[in-house]
């Protein structure tokens, strides 16, 4: 078998049968927000997806081929990296920030937490460039990949121009993040009136809360208004995140973080940008309890005479009760987000 | 022998417009339907001085400036003529990198309708469509703008500029109490301006400059429109920026990447270019 697949490199073959390939047939739900990006230039298809998905899962797009996208994004904790405050990175370095959740990208108009990009295309060039993270260029990356005759068909076969090239990387990998789109929790059942959608008291009492609470920062079904805010969390000084300020430069976005979706927010655990949060009891504990007035913090959150969001313990239990009702156990499952599809 | 041209160029740039203006001896029709060459020529310089990397100069904020680093981009060429209308250069095609070091100066294009040209205008920068759109429509200009260092990865983008030396403030004295200096020399502090856009500020200019020449462009003629960059405006331009004020807490360096000074940069630079000369007629020439 190992000599065969030697054999199949070298065969002229691969350079024939190019499979044909169709457009991706995407769902979009109908209680979201409008698509945030323009996909119609990079649209999924078939071959495209195929090849996002490879590369997402391989650790050649890092400088010493260990660390893929996947490392830090595992599909069983909605793309996030499970237990990990902060995230690991190549030569078991320690990034500074929690690795956010990839889901529904396509409906954001801004990513990371301190809106390092606001384009789909383009983001995956911070994570590969990042030194701390995998530390690796495009070029290098595409000199690595034309070394796999198996790459250079699948490029072929997912791109008109058929190169494997810098563009067409950032291409297939937003292909592949475009159809990652989590919209099949109870919660969504619930608004779309399907099957599976009821909510118990507690939850309905959560859902209450949270629209009267939190909705204005975690707005729409995204349950994120894209916004960067300071929710007013103590600056960790060994970390010195400035957060936003580090993209603009500008000191009213220092502590501005972008506020997160909240879909699957029951398996992305820790929370916070910089996981300092092992729960959602601790989370809901420093909303009522904790914030504290530093430099721009949002105005939602100073309410006169208070600092915060006032909770009783059982409104916290009603509001991690609806928060689970976020979680899209479809979605984790998905095979078409698997390694080896 | 390139070299000699720019230099006789730089020096008597007068004169070669006084001749430019007496080659006039080409006809003067047009013929329909035709299409020719034009070539943009961007000569670097420092207030009047040429530019020349390693060199020190020194400007009106009392700083004293040794530049090791001018890069730049160069994007969405549009020809006019004389009434007003405009030749759009392909959008696909028209992003060019201009780089001291690596001794990239002119901007070739190909395929003009052919005419008498009086304007040229030109981005410096990469505007915020394509800016968006990434790599798709960019082709591999990524990977040309990586060998250049035009790129920025911690924000996904271009920069515009690179600009990168050392100085020497005004109040050297100020710092004695800082730590050492990355250069190692007290007093001498790196400095990195990397001009640009990112999420939150769109700083893509364009400049429009006129030509003091027709630029006859016809199948046969190619003319080179030479214009003058003027480094120097970046920070003391109509906005007057102190490197000073720009080191970080240790003292060490001055970088500038973000926030207000970027705005005040990009304006800086709608005076940063003008056109020394046109030379019209077939042939090579600075």
């Amino acid at each position: 078998m190992m000599i065969f697949g030697l054999f199949s490199c070298t065969s002229d073959d691969v350079y024939e049968s190019i499979p044909a390939d169709s457009l991706f047939s995407l769902k979009i739900p109908s209680n979201f927000p409008q698509i945030a990006q323009n996909i119609d230039t990079n649209f999924p298809t078939q071959n495209g997806v195929a090849l996002g998905r490879k590369l997402f899962y391989d650790g050649r797009l890092s400088r010493d081929n260990s660390v893929s996208c996947a490392f830090c994004h595992e599909q069983q904790s909605a793309f996030t990296h499970h237990g990990h405050d902060l995230s690991h990175g190549i030569d078991n370095l320690t990034g500074k920030r929690n690795a956010p959740s990839v889901q529904n990208i396509i409906f954001q108009s801004e990513y990371f937490y301190d809106g390092a990009s606001n384009s789909i295309q383009m983001l995956s060039i911070v994570p590969i460039h990042n030194p701390l993270e995998m530390d690796e260029s495009l070029p290098t990356i595409v000199e690595k990949l034309k070394q796999d005759a198996q790459y250079v068909q699948l490029f072929r076969a997912a791109f008109s121009n058929g190169e494997v090239s810098s563009s067409n990387v950032l291409n297939a990998l937003a292909q592949f993040m475009t159809i990652m789109i989590s919209a099949d929790s109870k919660y969504d059942k619930y608004i779309r009136n399907e099957a599976g959608g009821n909510f118990d008291q507690q939850e309905l009492k959560g859902l209450d809360l949270f629209k009267n609470n939190c909705a204005s920062c975690h707005a729409t079904d995204l349950f994120t208004d894209n916004s960067f805010r300071n929710n007013g969390l103590p600056p960790n000084s060994k970390l010195n995140d400035l957060g936003r300020e580090e993209v603009t430069g500008f000191r009213t976005d220092r502590y501005k973080f972008k506020v997160p979706s909240l879909r699957n927010i029951e398996l992305t655990a820790p929370y916070m940008h910089d996981g300092r949060f092992g729960s959602l009891q601790s989370v809901l504990n420093f909303y009522s309890n904790g914030v504290q007035h530093t430099e721009n913090l949002d105005p939602l959150l100073q309410n006169n005479s208070h600092t915060g969001i006032p909770l009783t313990q059982e409104e916290k239990e009603a509001l991690i009760a609806f928060l689970k009702t976020l979680t899209d156990y479809d979605f984790v499952k998905n095979p078409l987000f698997y390694h080896k599809t | 022998m390139k070299k000699n041209i720019q230099t006789f160029a730089w020096l008597f740039s007068a004169g070669s417009l006084f001749v430019a203006c007496n080659n006039d001896d080409n006809s003067t029709i047009i013929e329909e339907n035709t299409f020719g060459a034009a070539e943009l020529y961007f000569d670097n310089g420092v207030n009047g001085d040429k530019l020349v990397l390693g060199s020190s100069y020194s400007n009106s904020n009392s700083e004293t400036l040794t530049i090791n680093r001018f890069n730049y981009i160069i994007s969405n060429i549009v020809l006019i003529k004389s009434d007003g209308t405009e030749y759009i250069y392909p959008k696909a095609k028209s992003y060019f990198i201009i780089s001291e070091e690596a001794d990239l100066h002119t901007v070739q294009l190909e395929n003009i309708p052919a005419g008498d040209y009086v304007k040229v205008r030109f981005g410096l920068g990469v505007d915020q469509q394509k800016y968006l759109e990434g790599e798709t429509a960019q082709q591999e200009f990524w990977d040309y703008a990586v060998q250049h260092n035009l790129t920025w990865t911690w924000s996904t983008g271009y920069r515009f500029i690179n600009f990168e030396g050392t100085f020497k403030p005004a109040h050297a004295a100020k710092h004695e109490d800082h730590e050492e200096p990355e250069t190692g020399t007290p007093g001498l502090f790196n400095f990195q301006i990397h001009q640009g856009s990112n999420t939150s500020t769109d700083n893509y200019r364009e400049i429009t400059l006129n030509l003091p020449t027709t630029a006859r462009i016809r199948q046969t003629d190619k003319p080179s429109i030479h214009i003058v960059a003027d480094a120097n405006k970046i920070t003391d331009g109509r906005n007057k920026i102190l490197l000073q004020d720009n080191l970080n807490a240790a003292g060490t360096n001055a970088s500038i990447m973000g926030g207000e000074n970027l705005i005040k940069i990009a304006e800086n630079t709608l005076q940063m270019f003008f056109v020394d000369h046109v030379h019209n007629g077939s042939g090579s020439h600075h």
